[in-house]
């Protein structure tokens, strides 16, 4: 059984009928715990999440070596870190890149993570997107 | 199971700036802060979960839905 989540109204976007597919979720990093509710986004390779959300997980994110990355119209460098994340009563570990000034979203989660970890079905035509965890043994 | 419904228009109405920390069920705003730091602050009375989200990002520039129009409803 799927989890059901219809698609987001976002503030500067009600006269477009332009919905979005969000999702909450709960990064754990040692001791450390923040809950946001991250994009969902098929073209993004990895999750990235900002350096205030990193900072309120308590990651050094300063002490590691920054990369340098690229996405459609801009660079950007960003951090790789391992943590742990819950979705409903799902937890798994996922590496995840912390940006320097990103805008709007704060937190997206991509392929690399929650989609290894799920069947996503989108269907725009209901406004609704469905996520149904693996099992694993 | 009825589908998770989350409107930040409505959650965010009223809020031009910061963060604000939504309750777990996703209908209402509990606390806001200038920055993460103060709203987390805030939320310290609260014993339930909460969502964190910024309140002052404008979403109509984002790449992919900045030239949508009305002709581009579902």
């Amino acid at each position: 059984m799927g989890i059901i989540i219809d698609y987001s109204p976002l503030p500067g976007l009600e006269k477009t009928g332009v919905l979005a597919p969000m999702i909450p979720v709960t990064f754990i990093n040692g001791g450390y715990a923040f809950s946001t509710i991250a994009l969902v986004d098929s073209g993004a390779e990895a999750g990235i999440i900002s350096t205030v959300i990193a900072d309120k997980l308590n990651i050094e994110w300063r002490k590691i070596p920054a990369k340098s990355g690229f996405s459609i119209g801009s660079n950007f460098r960003f951090r790789p870190v391992n943590i742990n994340a819950q979705i409903y009563d799902h937890n798994f570990s996922l590496k995840i890149n912390v940006i320097e000034g990103i805008f709007a979203f704060k937190c997206i989660l991509g392929r690399n993570d929650l989609f290894k970890r799920a069947r996503i079905c989108f269907e725009g035509y209901k406004r609704q997107f469905e996520i149904v965890f693996r099992e694993y043994n | 199971m009825k589908p998770l419904k989350i409107n930040f228009v409505k959650l965010l109405k009223g809020y031009e700036s910061g963060w604000v920390g939504i309750s777990p069920d996703f209908k209402q705003v509990l606390v806001w802060g200038k920055t993460l730091d103060e709203a987390t602050k805030k939320a310290e009375k609260f014993n339930e979960k909460i969502y964190y989200f910024p309140s002052g990002e404008s979403y109509s520039n984002f790449v992919g839905i900045s030239d949508y129009g009305n002709n581009n409803r579902l």
